[in-house]
């Protein structure tokens, strides 16, 4: 007792080219192949229908209706896929009064069996990346996982569909659900909508999308053990997923498909202390390159969530260490995975001293310029038993400043106008200190102040 | 129940002199004959019918009258066709709370008149859309519009002739709450540039540096090019205004969608660009390194009135596509400014703004191909 959504129903032409005097019905074409074309960065779907039509010589008349769905009308568009010389496509109705339904008028100057492709834009398919990430117990690998995860709301059942993927951000101007709330396909002039006679059609599609999910889940059961593999190519600005075979994800399902399992990916095991950003804790970064040197750069990576585990022991009994969510990683990006606050690796800055020096004076003798000057002390301690690199980010309030940097400072940079980098190798259960002095020039002084 | 008829014409002998209260309507109900929609003004939709009146020799009265239709009383006009010599029209009255009017007409014989009413019809209007598939290397469109007409008028039109503000007319019948969608321009191979955009006056600060927003990409604005010209197979009319569609033959005998936009009206020779998405591969990070005011100038009581400051701004860009590509990048520079020195050419658009137009190799084993940006300049006599 499966229900079709999608109905398309070949007219006979009758004497007037008008939907009022109802149409007699000739052929009721199924879908051959479906393709669905996923979205991550927008509920949008783009799915492409390949259906075969008989055609007669002369006028024919095609309706196609899509109720209980969630399908763009503005968005139908039909292509003959032979014949297409032959075939013209001359308008696409929506009949008043009438909702949920489009009429092709189209004219063929041949009389046969005819391929052809319906195209649409519907929203209720989403997907989603996830990560899963094992280190190694010396957490200097990690084993990455990726999986996506496709779900169908869409009210329509997507049976043996060659289901794609698309990574990338994509510009709309409306949103494809309420495209396909309205009323009329594409609005209506009229500032407040007339009533319809809507509310009887609610309460009968309500009904029936029960009873179809009813009868759904049997057909479903069988399919989410398959393991198939995702192919990626790059197109425009996006990338292209397509799942090996069909799937089959009926309406209220989804499913979660692998799409790479990466293992020894190695990874850094880094950590900030930015007060600026984080406060004053340490955070803890796992980075690693999305390249080949990384057993990955294939592709990009979609943004999404990853949690993070560590492997214990030969038995693979797991520890937790964290989550994290990361953004698209395209080819070559370096990637920090932000696991947050720890504990175990310090930070420690310390004012040692601070002083005035150099005053000047305006004509009144009131104070018009001055320095100050900081020492500051930075122990970093890492009390972990893996080495680590830890950067230590410095931001001062004005862009009129001078440094001088004592002791094992590791790699000192300028990060922008008002902030400083240090980055630090430390070996396991080991600590390290080094001691800045910053002058900061104040009022006139700032005049005497050399880049 | 062939549809509702709403706009009514009724021609009214004219036997008492003066017009009672209760009106006396009927004479004859004239068909209407040929009807145009004129939708060649975005505004508004005008509405030309033909209809036979049967005048008698003498002063006619004829009744215009309309329900659940908006009609701008003012917009009404009738031509007469067949004898303008012989048939005036003398004066039009408009009876009390009533959506209609009386024509008064002499006519110096009985004449079976076509006449010619137009009038402004609301509610019923056209959209233009576009759709276009790219080939897979992004150079040339496979370009259809679509026009779609709304009629929420309250009126059937079970044949009429509609005309746009070019190309030939067309027959077609609309309904009150249909609406219609006709393929009308059809150019299969229009040539395309894509364009990426860094535009400072659309990142906000806090974007400049990508690495430090958490949760999101910042991406590059990606448009498609498109200009209205012979060489483009168009050009024969401007383009209206609307909604675009694009997509991207994706090479495996199918498309995928790349993205929509609104177009305003593009004039003949003139260019339109489409935002279709952003792009996530190509990274800007730009930073400002120095900022110090110089040159001060100083009143009596040593406060600054006047200064100069010295700028240094980099802009690195790092193109992680395998494919190259063209950044144009806009700075911008407030108030009186001259710079000192500049790595990468660029064009003054106007006093405050620069573009830069960067070519990017596509990326290598090596990793992402990557520029750096330096300009060092000065903004003048602050104050």
């Amino acid at each position: 007792m499966k229900r079709k959504m999608l109905f398309i129903a070949l007219c006979a032409f009758t004497a007037a080219p008008s939907v009022r005097g109802k149409v007699d019905l000739v052929t009721l074409p199924s879908r051959e192949r479906v393709q669905i074309t996923i979205y991550n960065s927008a509920d949008l779907t783009l799915v492409r229908e390949a259906r075969p039509l008989t055609l007669k010589e002369g006028n024919n008349s095609l309706q196609f209706s899509w109720e209980n769905t969630l399908i763009d009308p503005t968005s139908l568009e039909m292509l003959p896929k032979a014949h297409a010389d032959a075939i013209h496509i001359a308008e696409l109705t929506y009949p008043p009064r009438v909702r949920n339904l489009g009429l092709w008028n189209i004219t063929s100057e041949v009389a046969e069996k005819v391929p052809v492709e319906i195209t649409y834009l519907t929203s209720g398919l989403t997907w989603r990346a996830f990560y899963m990430g094992t280190l190694t117990s010396d957490e200097k690998h990690m084993r990455l996982q990726g999986y996506v995860r496709v779900t169908n709301n869409s009210g329509e059942d997507y049976e043996n569909a060659q289901t794609r993927l698309i990574v990338g951000k994509v510009h709309l101007l409306d949103e494809i659900a309420a495209l396909a709330r309205r009323q009329y396909p594409y609005g209506s002039p009229v500032p407040v909508p007339r009533s319809v006679s809507g509310p009887v059609v609610m309460e009968k599609m309500a009904e029936v999308t029960w009873s179809r999910r009813a009868g759904v889940e049997l057909a479903a059961a069988g399919e989410m053990a398959d393991k198939k593999e995702i192919i990626k190519e790059g197109l425009s600005e996006y990338f292209l997923y397509t799942i090996e075979g069909t799937e089959t994800i009926p309406t209220g399902w989804s499913k979660r498909l692998p799409s790479f399992d990466t293992d020894e990916i190695p990874v850094i095991n880094l950590y900030k202390y930015d007060e600026n950003r984080f406060g004053t804790v340490v955070v803890r970064y796992l980075s690693f390159k999305n390249d080949e040197e990384h057993e990955l750069g294939e592709t990009p990576i979609p943004g999404g969530n990853l949690k993070v585990y560590r492997n214990l022991d030969p038995q693979q009994h797991l520890s937790y260490i964290g989550q994290s969510s990361f953004k698209y990683i395209p080819v070559d990006e370096d990637v920090e995975l932000n696991l947050g606050a720890v504990s175990d690796v310090v930070v420690e800055p310390k004012l040692m001293d601070a002083k005035t020096e150099n005053y000047r004076f305006d004509r009144r003798n009131n104070i018009s310029g001055w320095d100050d000057v900081q020492t500051w002390t930075m122990e970093v301690r890492n009390t972990r038993d893996i080495p680590v690199k830890i950067e230590i980010y410095r931001t001062f309030g004005t862009s009129y400043w001078k440094i001088t940097n004592k002791g094992v400072f590791g790699e000192f940079s300028k990060e922008d106008l008002f902030s400083v980098k240090y980055t630090i190798l430390l070996p396991p259960f080991s600590k390290q200190a080094f001691e800045y002095t910053v002058r900061f020039y104040q009022g006139t002084r700032q005049e005497d102040w050399k880049p | 129940m062939n549809g509702k008829k709403s706009i009514f014409v009724v021609t009214v002998l004219a036997l008492l002199a003066v017009p009672a209260l209760a009106r006396i309507k009927l004479v004859a109900l004239p068909e209407r004959a040929a009807t145009v929609i004129r939708l060649d003004n975005p505004n508004a939709t005008l509405i030309e019918e033909e209809r036979v009146l049967t005048l008698q020799k003498g002063l006619n009265k004829v009744d215009f009258s309309w329900k659940a239709v908006s009609i701008d009383e003012d917009s009404i006009r009738l031509t007469v066709l067949d004898h303008p010599d012989q048939v005036n029209l003398l004066n039009v009255s408009y009876p009390p709370n009533e959506a209609a009017l009386v024509w008064e007409i002499s006519s110096s014989g009985d004449y079976a008149e076509t006449v010619r009413i137009s009038y402004l019809l609301r509610n019923i209007d056209r959209l233009v859309t576009y759709k276009a598939v790219a080939d897979k290397e992004e150079t040339k469109l496979d370009l259809r519009s679509y026009l779609i007409l709304r009629n929420f008028s309250g009126e059937d039109f079970d044949k009429a002739r509609v005309l746009l503000d070019y190309g030939e007319a067309f027959e077609q019948g609309i309904d009150h709450e249909e609406t219609k969608q006709l393929l009308f321009l059809k150019a299969p191979e229009v040539p395309v540039t894509k364009v990426w955009t860094w535009d400072v006056r659309r990142v906000p600060r806090q974007h400049w540096d990508p690495s430090k927003v958490e949760g999101e990409n910042v991406g590059i604005p990606v448009s498609y090019r498109i200009v209205n010209n012979k060489e483009s197979k168009l050009g024969e009319f401007a383009l209206w205004g609307g909604k675009a569609r694009l997509f991207q033959d994706d090479g495996h005998d199918s498309t995928i969608f790349l993205g929509e936009d609104n177009t305003a009206m593009v004039p003949v020779g003139e260019k339109t660009e489409l935002y279709i998405g952003d792009s996530r591969d190509i990274v800007v990070t730009q930073k400002q390194m120095r900022d110090q005011q110089i040159n001060l100038r100083k009143n009596n009581e040593g406060k600054i009135v006047l200064y100069d400051t010295d700028e240094i701004l980099t802009a690195k860009i790092e193109n992680f596509k395998d494919k190259p590509a063209v950044l144009t990048m806009i700075q911008q520079i407030p108030g009186q400014w001259d710079m000192e020195d500049c790595n990468m050419e660029y064009k003054r658009k106007d006093a405050y703004t620069l573009e830069f137009e960067i070519s990017l190799p596509a990326r290598t084993a090596d990793g992402p191909a990557s520029k750096e940006l330096t300009m060092h300049y000065h903004r003048r006599n602050v104050r």
